[in-house]
Protein backbone atom coordinates (compact mmCIF):
# COMPACT_ATOMS: atom_id res chain seq x y z
CA UNK A 1 0.00 0.00 0.00
CA UNK A 2 1.49 3.43 -1.24
CA UNK A 3 1.58 5.96 1.55
CA UNK A 4 1.50 9.25 0.50
CA UNK A 5 1.71 13.13 1.94
CA UNK A 6 -0.28 15.64 1.50
CA UNK A 7 2.23 17.80 -0.71
CA UNK A 8 3.21 14.29 -2.64
CA UNK A 9 -0.52 14.32 -2.89
CA UNK A 10 -1.22 17.29 -4.65
CA UNK A 11 1.84 17.18 -6.59
CA UNK A 12 0.39 14.07 -8.11
CA UNK A 13 -2.73 15.29 -9.07
CA UNK A 14 -1.16 18.45 -10.42
CA UNK A 15 0.75 16.25 -12.57
CA UNK A 16 -2.25 14.95 -14.28
CA UNK A 17 -3.95 12.15 -11.60
CA UNK A 18 -7.33 12.27 -11.58
CA UNK A 19 -7.93 12.00 -8.07
CA UNK A 20 -8.49 15.56 -7.09
CA UNK A 21 -10.98 15.86 -10.11
CA UNK A 22 -12.73 13.10 -8.88
CA UNK A 23 -13.39 13.89 -5.18
CA UNK A 24 -14.55 17.64 -6.06
CA UNK A 25 -17.53 16.13 -7.54
CA UNK A 26 -18.13 15.29 -4.03
CA UNK A 27 -21.22 18.49 -3.21
CA UNK A 28 -19.02 19.07 -0.28
CA UNK A 29 -15.71 19.43 -1.71
CA UNK A 30 -16.97 21.54 -4.88
CA UNK A 31 -17.89 23.93 -1.94
CA UNK A 32 -14.49 24.06 -0.73
CA UNK A 33 -13.11 23.99 -4.33
CA UNK A 34 -14.73 27.14 -4.86
CA UNK A 35 -12.96 28.68 -2.38
CA UNK A 36 -9.68 28.60 -4.69
CA UNK A 37 -9.56 30.63 -8.27
CA UNK A 38 -12.50 29.55 -10.38
CA UNK A 39 -10.86 29.55 -13.73
CA UNK A 40 -7.68 27.52 -12.17
CA UNK A 41 -9.93 24.53 -10.53
CA UNK A 42 -12.16 24.35 -13.78
CA UNK A 43 -8.94 23.90 -15.78
CA UNK A 44 -8.13 21.64 -13.74
CA UNK A 45 -11.13 19.61 -14.09
CA UNK A 46 -11.35 19.99 -17.35
CA UNK A 47 -7.65 18.56 -17.80
CA UNK A 48 -8.06 15.84 -15.57
CA UNK A 49 -8.96 12.56 -17.22
CA UNK A 50 -10.68 10.17 -14.77
CA UNK A 51 -9.43 6.80 -16.70
CA UNK A 52 -11.43 4.67 -13.86
CA UNK A 53 -13.60 5.63 -11.18
CA UNK A 54 -11.86 6.29 -7.67
CA UNK A 55 -13.73 6.23 -4.51
CA UNK A 56 -12.00 8.18 -1.23
CA UNK A 57 -12.63 5.72 2.09
CA UNK A 58 -12.31 7.34 5.64
CA UNK A 59 -11.68 4.88 7.95
CA UNK A 60 -11.29 6.79 11.29
CA UNK A 61 -11.34 10.36 11.29
CA UNK A 62 -8.93 11.16 14.16
CA UNK A 63 -6.40 9.94 12.01
CA UNK A 64 -6.29 11.97 9.49
CA UNK A 65 -6.05 9.25 6.79
CA UNK A 66 -7.83 8.53 3.98
CA UNK A 67 -7.79 5.78 1.49
CA UNK A 68 -7.95 5.91 -2.28
CA UNK A 69 -9.48 3.21 -4.10
CA UNK A 70 -8.53 3.40 -7.60
CA UNK A 71 -8.14 0.10 -9.95
CA UNK A 72 -6.36 -2.25 -8.10
CA UNK A 73 -4.57 -0.12 -6.38
CA UNK A 74 -4.68 1.37 -2.68
CA UNK A 75 -2.82 4.81 -1.76
CA UNK A 76 -3.14 6.15 1.47
CA UNK A 77 -2.95 9.81 1.90
CA UNK A 78 -2.49 11.55 5.78
CA UNK A 79 -5.11 14.77 5.13
CA UNK A 80 -6.66 15.75 7.85
CA UNK A 81 -7.84 19.05 6.52
CA UNK A 82 -9.62 17.11 3.67
CA UNK A 83 -10.78 14.20 5.83
CA UNK A 84 -12.44 17.67 8.21
CA UNK A 85 -13.86 18.93 4.12
CA UNK A 86 -15.77 15.48 3.79
CA UNK A 87 -17.06 15.25 7.07
CA UNK A 88 -18.26 18.23 7.03
CA UNK A 89 -19.86 17.28 3.95
CA UNK A 90 -20.99 14.18 4.41
CA UNK A 91 -22.93 15.94 7.42
CA UNK B 1 -18.37 -31.02 3.73
CA UNK B 2 -14.45 -30.63 2.55
CA UNK B 3 -14.51 -26.90 2.82
CA UNK B 4 -18.17 -25.94 1.31
CA UNK B 5 -20.11 -23.09 2.99
CA UNK B 6 -17.25 -23.54 5.62
CA UNK B 7 -17.27 -20.10 7.09
CA UNK B 8 -19.78 -17.70 7.68
CA UNK B 9 -19.31 -15.32 5.03
CA UNK B 10 -17.58 -17.38 2.28
CA UNK B 11 -21.13 -19.02 2.07
CA UNK B 12 -22.68 -16.32 1.33
CA UNK B 13 -20.16 -15.79 -1.37
CA UNK B 14 -20.35 -19.16 -3.45
CA UNK B 15 -18.23 -18.44 -6.51
CA UNK B 16 -16.00 -17.55 -4.10
CA UNK B 17 -16.28 -20.05 -1.58
CA UNK B 18 -13.10 -22.79 -2.26
CA UNK B 19 -14.86 -26.13 -2.06
CA UNK B 20 -11.71 -28.34 -2.58
CA UNK B 21 -8.49 -28.60 -3.39
CA UNK B 22 -6.55 -31.37 -5.41
CA UNK B 23 -3.01 -32.25 -5.88
CA UNK B 24 -1.87 -35.32 -7.30
CA UNK B 25 0.87 -36.56 -10.16
CA UNK B 26 -1.37 -37.11 -12.78
CA UNK B 27 -1.75 -41.32 -13.53
CA UNK B 28 -1.78 -41.01 -17.21
CA UNK B 29 1.23 -38.83 -17.52
CA UNK B 30 3.49 -39.34 -14.47
CA UNK B 31 5.69 -36.29 -15.30
CA UNK B 32 3.02 -34.39 -14.55
CA UNK B 33 1.17 -33.19 -11.27
CA UNK B 34 -2.76 -31.94 -11.73
CA UNK B 35 -3.75 -29.17 -9.30
CA UNK B 36 -7.30 -28.93 -9.03
CA UNK B 37 -9.62 -26.04 -7.15
CA UNK B 38 -13.35 -26.41 -6.91
CA UNK B 39 -15.89 -23.61 -6.36
CA UNK B 40 -19.66 -23.24 -6.42
CA UNK B 41 -20.86 -25.90 -3.72
CA UNK B 42 -24.06 -27.63 -4.19
CA UNK B 43 -24.96 -26.96 -7.46
CA UNK B 44 -28.10 -28.25 -8.34
CA UNK B 45 -27.82 -28.91 -11.71
CA UNK B 46 -31.26 -28.02 -12.99
CA UNK B 47 -30.32 -24.27 -11.08
CA UNK B 48 -31.29 -22.40 -14.66
CA UNK B 49 -32.15 -20.33 -16.17
CA UNK B 50 -29.11 -18.71 -15.25
CA UNK B 51 -26.77 -21.24 -15.10
CA UNK B 52 -23.62 -21.53 -12.97
CA UNK B 53 -20.26 -20.07 -13.42
CA UNK B 54 -17.39 -18.41 -12.35
CA UNK B 55 -16.96 -15.19 -11.19
CA UNK B 56 -15.69 -12.01 -13.49
CA UNK B 57 -14.72 -10.29 -10.16
CA UNK B 58 -12.92 -12.74 -8.24
CA UNK B 59 -9.41 -13.33 -8.72
CA UNK B 60 -8.94 -17.27 -8.55
CA UNK B 61 -5.18 -18.58 -7.76
CA UNK B 62 -3.42 -21.93 -7.01
CA UNK B 63 0.07 -21.53 -5.52
CA UNK B 64 2.67 -23.90 -4.99
CA UNK B 65 5.97 -23.24 -2.32
CA UNK B 66 8.54 -25.48 -3.35
CA UNK B 67 11.44 -24.31 -0.79
CA UNK B 68 9.16 -24.94 2.66
CA UNK B 69 8.73 -21.70 3.87
CA UNK B 70 4.86 -21.57 3.21
CA UNK B 71 4.92 -18.63 0.38
CA UNK B 72 4.34 -18.83 -3.23
CA UNK B 73 7.23 -19.65 -5.38
CA UNK B 74 4.69 -20.48 -8.17
CA UNK B 75 1.12 -19.37 -9.06
CA UNK B 76 -1.03 -19.93 -11.39
CA UNK B 77 -3.87 -17.26 -11.62
CA UNK B 78 -7.13 -17.29 -13.68
CA UNK B 79 -9.40 -14.26 -14.57
CA UNK B 80 -12.69 -14.94 -16.20
CA UNK B 81 -15.12 -12.77 -18.29
CA UNK B 82 -18.65 -13.25 -20.12
CA UNK B 83 -19.78 -12.43 -23.09
CA UNK B 84 -23.66 -12.64 -23.93
CA UNK B 85 -24.69 -13.18 -27.74
CA UNK B 86 -28.58 -11.67 -27.23
CA UNK B 87 -29.25 -9.86 -24.20
CA UNK B 88 -32.84 -9.74 -25.56
CA UNK B 89 -33.69 -13.15 -24.48
CA UNK B 90 -33.86 -14.77 -21.02
CA UNK B 91 -32.45 -17.46 -22.56
CA UNK B 92 -29.35 -19.77 -21.03
CA UNK B 93 -29.40 -21.25 -24.52
CA UNK B 94 -31.45 -20.85 -28.27
CA UNK B 95 -31.02 -24.24 -29.31
CA UNK B 96 -28.65 -27.34 -28.92
CA UNK B 97 -25.16 -26.60 -28.03
CA UNK B 98 -22.94 -28.64 -29.92
CA UNK B 99 -19.95 -26.91 -30.13
CA UNK B 100 -18.18 -23.97 -27.84
CA UNK B 101 -18.95 -21.53 -30.54
CA UNK B 102 -22.13 -22.57 -31.15
CA UNK B 103 -24.62 -19.74 -32.14
CA UNK B 104 -27.30 -21.59 -30.22
CA UNK B 105 -25.02 -20.52 -26.77
CA UNK B 106 -26.04 -17.59 -25.27
CA UNK B 107 -24.03 -16.70 -22.38
CA UNK B 108 -19.93 -18.28 -22.78
CA UNK B 109 -17.32 -17.57 -20.42
CA UNK B 110 -13.61 -17.63 -21.50
CA UNK B 111 -10.81 -17.22 -19.12
CA UNK B 112 -7.11 -16.10 -18.87
CA UNK B 113 -4.37 -18.09 -17.17
CA UNK B 114 -1.09 -16.16 -16.06
CA UNK B 115 1.63 -17.82 -14.08
CA UNK B 116 3.60 -15.77 -11.55
CA UNK B 117 6.98 -16.69 -10.83
CA UNK B 118 10.20 -15.00 -9.56
CA UNK B 119 7.83 -11.85 -9.49
CA UNK B 120 7.44 -12.13 -13.47
CA UNK B 121 3.89 -12.48 -14.94
CA UNK B 122 3.30 -14.41 -17.87
CA UNK B 123 0.40 -15.05 -19.57
CA UNK B 124 -0.09 -18.35 -20.52
CA UNK B 125 -3.32 -18.67 -22.63
CA UNK B 126 -6.60 -15.70 -22.69
CA UNK B 127 -9.79 -16.22 -24.42
CA UNK B 128 -9.56 -19.73 -23.41
CA UNK B 129 -13.34 -20.99 -23.52
CA UNK B 130 -15.44 -22.76 -20.71
CA UNK B 131 -18.24 -25.66 -21.60
CA UNK B 132 -21.43 -24.77 -20.72
CA UNK B 133 -23.36 -26.07 -18.13
CA UNK B 134 -24.63 -29.47 -18.71
CA UNK B 135 -28.55 -28.50 -19.17
CA UNK B 136 -29.93 -31.47 -20.41
CA UNK B 137 -30.34 -33.39 -23.68
CA UNK B 138 -31.78 -30.98 -25.83
CA UNK B 139 -29.19 -28.40 -24.62
CA UNK B 140 -26.13 -29.74 -24.39
CA UNK B 141 -26.58 -33.20 -26.10
CA UNK B 142 -23.05 -34.50 -26.12
CA UNK B 143 -21.60 -32.78 -22.87
CA UNK B 144 -18.34 -34.86 -22.82
CA UNK B 145 -17.69 -34.08 -26.40
CA UNK B 146 -18.33 -29.99 -25.31
CA UNK B 147 -16.45 -30.70 -22.15
CA UNK B 148 -13.47 -32.17 -24.26
CA UNK B 149 -13.33 -29.62 -26.57
CA UNK B 150 -12.83 -27.13 -22.94
CA UNK B 151 -9.28 -28.80 -22.49
CA UNK B 152 -6.68 -26.63 -23.95
CA UNK B 153 -3.29 -27.31 -24.38
CA UNK B 154 -0.93 -24.80 -23.82
CA UNK B 155 2.48 -25.63 -24.92
CA UNK B 156 3.09 -28.89 -22.52
CA UNK B 157 0.54 -27.54 -19.74
CA UNK B 158 -3.00 -28.42 -20.22
CA UNK B 159 -6.09 -26.64 -18.85
CA UNK B 160 -10.03 -26.79 -17.98
CA UNK B 161 -11.97 -24.73 -16.15
CA UNK B 162 -15.86 -25.23 -16.09
CA UNK B 163 -18.67 -27.87 -14.48
CA UNK B 164 -17.52 -31.06 -13.21
CA UNK B 165 -19.55 -33.60 -11.22
CA UNK B 166 -18.84 -32.88 -7.46
CA UNK B 167 -15.91 -35.27 -6.17
CA UNK B 168 -15.86 -35.10 -2.85
CA UNK B 169 -18.37 -37.83 -1.13
CA UNK B 170 -19.73 -37.54 2.17
CA UNK B 171 -22.64 -38.29 4.22
CA UNK B 172 -23.24 -34.25 5.04
CA UNK B 173 -26.29 -34.61 6.40
CA UNK B 174 -25.66 -37.03 9.05
CA UNK B 175 -22.05 -35.45 10.13
CA UNK B 176 -23.95 -32.14 10.58
CA UNK B 177 -26.60 -33.65 12.65
CA UNK B 178 -24.00 -33.83 16.07
CA UNK B 179 -21.73 -35.77 14.40
CA UNK B 180 -24.07 -38.90 13.36
CA UNK B 181 -22.48 -42.09 10.99
CA UNK B 182 -25.88 -43.52 10.05
CA UNK B 183 -23.74 -46.73 9.80
CA UNK B 184 -22.68 -46.57 14.29
CA UNK B 185 -25.59 -44.60 15.16
CA UNK B 186 -27.03 -46.96 17.63
CA UNK B 187 -24.11 -46.32 19.20
CA UNK B 188 -24.64 -42.49 19.67
CA UNK B 189 -25.64 -40.43 22.28
CA UNK B 190 -29.08 -40.17 20.89
CA UNK B 191 -29.25 -43.43 19.19
CA UNK B 192 -31.11 -45.04 16.62
CA UNK B 193 -31.06 -48.00 14.40
CA UNK B 194 -28.10 -48.24 12.33
CA UNK B 195 -27.91 -47.71 8.55
CA UNK B 196 -26.41 -46.79 5.29
CA UNK B 197 -24.89 -43.97 5.01
CA UNK B 198 -26.48 -41.21 2.09
CA UNK B 199 -24.22 -40.20 -0.97
CA UNK B 200 -24.74 -36.37 0.07
CA UNK B 201 -23.23 -34.83 -3.02
CA UNK B 202 -23.54 -37.75 -5.52
CA UNK B 203 -25.86 -36.25 -7.44
CA UNK B 204 -24.22 -31.83 -7.12
CA UNK B 205 -21.75 -30.02 -9.14
CA UNK B 206 -19.27 -28.07 -9.06
CA UNK B 207 -17.30 -25.51 -10.91
CA UNK B 208 -13.55 -26.94 -11.33
CA UNK B 209 -10.67 -25.09 -12.34
CA UNK B 210 -7.98 -27.97 -13.15
CA UNK B 211 -4.38 -26.92 -14.58
CA UNK B 212 -1.65 -30.00 -15.49
CA UNK B 213 1.64 -28.90 -15.44
CA UNK B 214 4.83 -30.75 -15.63
CA UNK B 215 6.54 -31.29 -12.43
CA UNK B 216 9.76 -29.66 -13.43
CA UNK B 217 8.05 -26.41 -13.33
CA UNK B 218 7.07 -26.47 -9.77
CA UNK B 219 10.11 -27.63 -8.27
CA UNK B 220 12.69 -24.97 -6.75
CA UNK B 221 15.93 -26.41 -9.06
CA UNK B 222 13.72 -27.67 -12.29
CA UNK B 223 14.07 -31.03 -11.90
CA UNK B 224 11.74 -34.11 -11.41
CA UNK B 225 12.77 -35.48 -8.71
CA UNK B 226 12.79 -39.56 -8.12
CA UNK B 227 13.79 -40.10 -4.81
CA UNK B 228 11.20 -39.71 -2.59
CA UNK B 229 13.79 -38.96 0.35
CA UNK B 230 15.05 -36.22 -1.80
CA UNK B 231 13.90 -32.86 0.06
CA UNK B 232 13.06 -31.59 -3.56
CA UNK B 233 10.92 -33.45 -4.70
CA UNK B 234 8.28 -32.37 -2.19
CA UNK B 235 6.26 -29.65 -2.76
CA UNK B 236 3.51 -27.45 -0.90
CA UNK B 237 0.02 -25.69 -2.26
CA UNK B 238 -3.12 -24.01 -1.73
CA UNK B 239 -5.74 -22.15 -3.42
CA UNK B 240 -7.59 -18.90 -2.51
CA UNK B 241 -10.19 -16.73 -3.98
CA UNK B 242 -9.98 -12.62 -4.30
CA UNK B 243 -12.03 -10.03 -4.37
CA UNK B 244 -11.46 -6.78 -4.98
CA UNK B 245 -11.68 -4.20 -1.47
CA UNK B 246 -14.36 -1.88 -2.48
CA UNK B 247 -17.79 -2.78 -4.35
CA UNK B 248 -20.11 -0.12 -5.37
CA UNK B 249 -23.46 -2.00 -5.99
CA UNK B 250 -26.33 -0.37 -8.52
CA UNK B 251 -24.58 2.17 -10.33
CA UNK B 252 -26.10 1.60 -14.03
CA UNK B 253 -24.05 3.95 -15.68
CA UNK B 254 -20.89 1.39 -14.77
CA UNK B 255 -22.86 -1.29 -15.76
CA UNK B 256 -24.10 -2.04 -12.38
CA UNK B 257 -21.39 -2.81 -9.92
CA UNK B 258 -18.02 -1.72 -9.66
CA UNK B 259 -15.20 -2.89 -8.23
CA UNK B 260 -12.29 -0.93 -6.82
CA UNK B 261 -8.88 -1.35 -4.95
CA UNK B 262 -6.35 -4.61 -4.29
CA UNK B 263 -7.33 -7.86 -4.10
CA UNK B 264 -8.33 -9.07 -0.93
CA UNK B 265 -8.55 -12.66 -0.11
CA UNK B 266 -11.82 -14.13 0.93
CA UNK B 267 -10.98 -17.71 0.70
CA UNK B 268 -8.32 -20.51 1.00
CA UNK B 269 -7.94 -23.85 1.19
CA UNK B 270 -5.38 -26.75 1.08
CA UNK B 271 -6.21 -29.67 3.47
CA UNK B 272 -9.90 -30.77 3.59
CA UNK B 273 -12.13 -29.89 6.28
CA UNK B 274 -9.59 -27.84 8.19
CA UNK B 275 -11.38 -24.71 7.96
CA UNK B 276 -14.39 -26.58 8.62
CA UNK B 277 -14.25 -28.48 11.75
CA UNK B 278 -10.10 -27.55 12.87
CA UNK B 279 -10.75 -23.51 12.89
CA UNK B 280 -13.78 -22.35 15.40
CA UNK B 281 -16.28 -20.60 14.77
CA UNK B 282 -15.29 -17.08 15.65
CA UNK B 283 -12.07 -17.32 13.44
CA UNK B 284 -13.25 -18.66 10.28
CA UNK B 285 -13.63 -15.57 8.36
CA UNK B 286 -10.31 -14.17 9.70
CA UNK B 287 -8.95 -17.67 8.53
CA UNK B 288 -9.57 -17.18 4.84
CA UNK B 289 -8.26 -13.89 4.97
CA UNK B 290 -4.32 -15.15 6.10
CA UNK B 291 -1.75 -16.89 4.68
CA UNK B 292 -0.52 -20.30 5.56
CA UNK B 293 2.98 -18.67 6.34
CA UNK B 294 1.24 -17.40 9.29
CA UNK B 295 -0.62 -20.82 10.11
CA UNK B 296 1.49 -21.54 13.81
CA UNK B 297 -1.29 -18.75 15.04
CA UNK B 298 -4.07 -21.53 14.64
CA UNK B 299 -2.15 -24.93 15.27
CA UNK B 300 -3.71 -24.99 18.88
CA UNK B 301 -7.11 -26.12 16.59
CA UNK B 302 -4.68 -29.50 15.41
CA UNK B 303 -3.02 -29.61 18.63
CA UNK B 304 -6.19 -30.36 20.56
CA UNK B 305 -8.83 -30.64 17.52
CA UNK B 306 -12.87 -30.29 19.07
CA UNK B 307 -14.14 -33.17 17.07
CA UNK B 308 -11.62 -35.30 18.98
CA UNK B 309 -13.21 -34.20 22.25
CA UNK B 310 -16.79 -34.95 20.80
CA UNK B 311 -16.33 -38.33 20.09
CA UNK B 312 -16.04 -40.02 23.24
CA UNK B 313 -19.39 -37.59 24.35
CA UNK B 314 -21.45 -38.22 21.18
CA UNK B 315 -20.18 -42.28 21.04
CA UNK B 316 -20.29 -43.24 24.93
CA UNK B 317 -18.09 -45.97 25.71
CA UNK B 318 -16.61 -46.30 22.42
CA UNK B 319 -13.16 -44.12 22.72
CA UNK B 320 -12.06 -44.35 25.83
CA UNK B 321 -8.48 -44.07 24.72
CA UNK B 322 -9.20 -41.18 22.91
CA UNK B 323 -10.90 -39.54 25.70
CA UNK B 324 -7.85 -40.10 27.98
CA UNK B 325 -5.47 -38.90 25.78
CA UNK B 326 -4.41 -35.43 26.66
CA UNK B 327 -1.03 -34.76 25.30
CA UNK B 328 -0.95 -32.02 22.10
CA UNK B 329 -1.55 -34.12 18.50
CA UNK B 330 2.05 -34.57 16.78
CA UNK B 331 0.34 -36.92 14.50
CA UNK B 332 -2.18 -33.91 13.25
CA UNK B 333 0.21 -31.11 13.36
CA UNK B 334 2.61 -33.17 11.15
CA UNK B 335 0.33 -34.70 9.08
CA UNK B 336 -1.79 -31.08 8.08
CA UNK B 337 0.74 -28.32 8.88
CA UNK B 338 4.48 -29.86 8.51
CA UNK B 339 4.36 -33.00 6.37
CA UNK B 340 5.15 -36.08 7.45
CA UNK B 341 9.04 -36.75 8.36
CA UNK B 342 11.21 -39.66 7.40
CA UNK B 343 11.22 -42.55 9.48
CA UNK B 344 7.66 -42.40 10.46
CA UNK B 345 5.93 -44.21 7.37
CA UNK B 346 7.91 -46.34 5.47
CA UNK B 347 9.40 -45.28 2.40
CA UNK B 348 7.67 -42.29 2.55
CA UNK B 349 8.23 -38.34 3.68
CA UNK B 350 6.42 -35.13 2.54
CA UNK B 351 8.09 -33.05 5.07
CA UNK B 352 8.62 -29.47 4.07
CA UNK B 353 10.21 -28.32 7.46
CA UNK B 354 9.47 -26.44 10.86
CA UNK B 355 7.21 -24.09 9.52
CA UNK B 356 3.32 -24.39 10.12
CA UNK B 357 1.60 -23.99 7.33
CA UNK B 358 -2.23 -25.26 5.85
CA UNK B 359 -0.11 -26.84 2.69
CA UNK B 360 -1.22 -30.00 1.04
CA UNK B 361 2.25 -31.67 0.45
CA UNK B 362 2.98 -33.74 -2.54
CA UNK B 363 6.08 -35.93 -3.10
CA UNK B 364 6.28 -35.73 -6.81
CA UNK B 365 8.60 -38.70 -6.85
CA UNK B 366 5.96 -41.26 -5.52
CA UNK B 367 4.31 -42.90 -8.74
CA UNK B 368 0.72 -43.39 -9.30
CA UNK B 369 -0.01 -46.58 -7.53
CA UNK B 370 -1.39 -49.19 -10.10
CA UNK B 371 -4.15 -50.09 -7.70
CA UNK B 372 -5.18 -46.77 -5.96
CA UNK B 373 -6.49 -46.78 -1.95
CA UNK B 374 -9.38 -44.34 -1.55
CA UNK B 375 -7.49 -44.59 1.97
CA UNK B 376 -4.24 -43.36 0.85
CA UNK B 377 -1.29 -43.83 3.14
CA UNK B 378 -2.68 -44.91 5.89
CA UNK B 379 -4.53 -47.76 3.49
CA UNK B 380 -0.79 -48.71 2.49
CA UNK B 381 -1.10 -46.54 -1.18
CA UNK B 382 1.57 -43.69 -0.72
CA UNK B 383 0.28 -41.76 -3.98
CA UNK B 384 -2.76 -40.75 -1.79
CA UNK B 385 -3.63 -38.66 0.62
CA UNK B 386 -2.36 -37.30 2.93
CA UNK B 387 0.19 -37.10 0.31
CA UNK B 388 -1.13 -34.11 -1.96
CA UNK B 389 -5.06 -35.55 -2.68
CA UNK B 390 -6.82 -37.35 -5.41
CA UNK B 391 -10.01 -37.14 -6.66
CA UNK B 392 -11.53 -39.89 -5.08
CA UNK B 393 -10.00 -40.46 -2.00
CA UNK B 394 -11.67 -40.80 1.12
CA UNK B 395 -10.41 -38.39 2.64
CA UNK B 396 -13.18 -37.70 5.26
CA UNK B 397 -12.71 -41.35 6.89
CA UNK B 398 -8.93 -40.65 6.87
CA UNK B 399 -9.09 -37.80 8.66
CA UNK B 400 -11.86 -38.85 10.90
CA UNK B 401 -9.81 -41.92 11.88
CA UNK B 402 -6.45 -39.76 12.17
CA UNK B 403 -8.55 -37.67 14.72
CA UNK B 404 -10.27 -40.76 16.65
CA UNK B 405 -6.58 -41.97 16.98
CA UNK B 406 -5.40 -44.31 14.54
CA UNK B 407 -2.13 -41.93 13.92
CA UNK B 408 -1.18 -41.02 17.47
CA UNK B 409 1.05 -44.06 17.79
CA UNK B 410 3.21 -42.68 14.40
CA UNK B 411 4.54 -40.38 17.18
CA UNK B 412 3.24 -41.98 20.67
CA UNK B 413 4.14 -45.92 20.64
CA UNK B 414 2.32 -45.79 23.94
CA UNK B 415 -1.04 -45.06 22.40
CA UNK B 416 -3.49 -48.19 21.98
CA UNK B 417 -6.60 -46.67 19.50
CA UNK B 418 -9.64 -47.11 20.16
CA UNK B 419 -10.98 -50.29 18.56
CA UNK B 420 -13.86 -48.35 16.72
CA UNK B 421 -11.21 -45.25 15.83
CA UNK B 422 -9.80 -47.68 12.52
CA UNK B 423 -13.52 -48.48 11.92
CA UNK B 424 -15.16 -45.03 12.02
CA UNK B 425 -16.37 -44.04 8.63
CA UNK B 426 -19.05 -43.23 6.66
CA UNK B 427 -18.89 -46.15 4.28
CA UNK B 428 -19.11 -44.93 1.12
CA UNK B 429 -18.43 -45.87 -2.35
CA UNK B 430 -18.60 -43.89 -5.29
CA UNK B 431 -19.78 -45.07 -8.27
CA UNK B 432 -17.70 -45.51 -11.21
CA UNK B 433 -18.65 -42.87 -13.24
CA UNK B 434 -18.19 -40.78 -10.82
CA UNK B 435 -14.58 -39.65 -12.37
CA UNK B 436 -12.51 -40.34 -15.53
CA UNK B 437 -8.97 -41.78 -15.94
CA UNK B 438 -7.95 -38.44 -17.76
CA UNK B 439 -7.97 -35.13 -17.31
CA UNK B 440 -9.19 -33.38 -15.95
CA UNK B 441 -10.00 -36.16 -13.70
CA UNK B 442 -13.59 -35.35 -12.33
CA UNK B 443 -16.59 -36.60 -13.60
CA UNK B 444 -19.11 -35.40 -15.68
CA UNK B 445 -21.21 -32.70 -14.64
CA UNK B 446 -25.56 -34.28 -13.30
CA UNK B 447 -27.22 -32.56 -16.43
CA UNK B 448 -30.30 -30.50 -14.56
CA UNK B 449 -33.10 -32.45 -17.09
CA UNK B 450 -32.43 -36.30 -15.42
CA UNK B 451 -30.86 -34.55 -12.00
CA UNK B 452 -33.83 -32.87 -11.01
CA UNK B 453 -33.03 -31.87 -7.01
CA UNK B 454 -35.08 -34.09 -5.39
Amino acid sequence: MAKLTRNGFLKQASAGAATIGALTALPGLAATAHAAPKTTVEADLSAATLREPLVAYVREAASGEISLLVGTREITLHNPELVMQLIRAAR
Amino acid sequence: MSSHREAPEISKDPVADNTDFYAFVSPDMQNTVTLISNYIPFEAPDGGPNYYEFGEDVLYEIHIDNTGDAVADVTYQFRFHTEVRNPNTFLYNTGPITSLDSPNWNRRQFYTVTRVKNGKSTVLGSHLASPPCNVGPRSTPDYAMLAGAAVHNLGGISVFAGQRLEGFYIDVGAIFDLGDLRPFQNLHLIPTPATLAVDSTKAVNVHSIAIRVPISHLTRDGSTPTNQADSRAVIGGWCTASRQKMRMMGDMRMSGNMHLGPWTQVSRMAHPLINEVVVPMGKKDFWNTTAPKDDAQFVAGAQHPELAGLLPVLYPKVFPNLAAYTAPRADLVAILMTGIPAGIVPGFQNFTGKTLADMLRLNVAIPPAAKPSPAGVVGGDLAGYPNGRRVFDDVFTIELRAIAGVTIPLVDKTFTPDAAASKVSDNLTPAADRYLSTFPYLGTPKDGFNTPSN
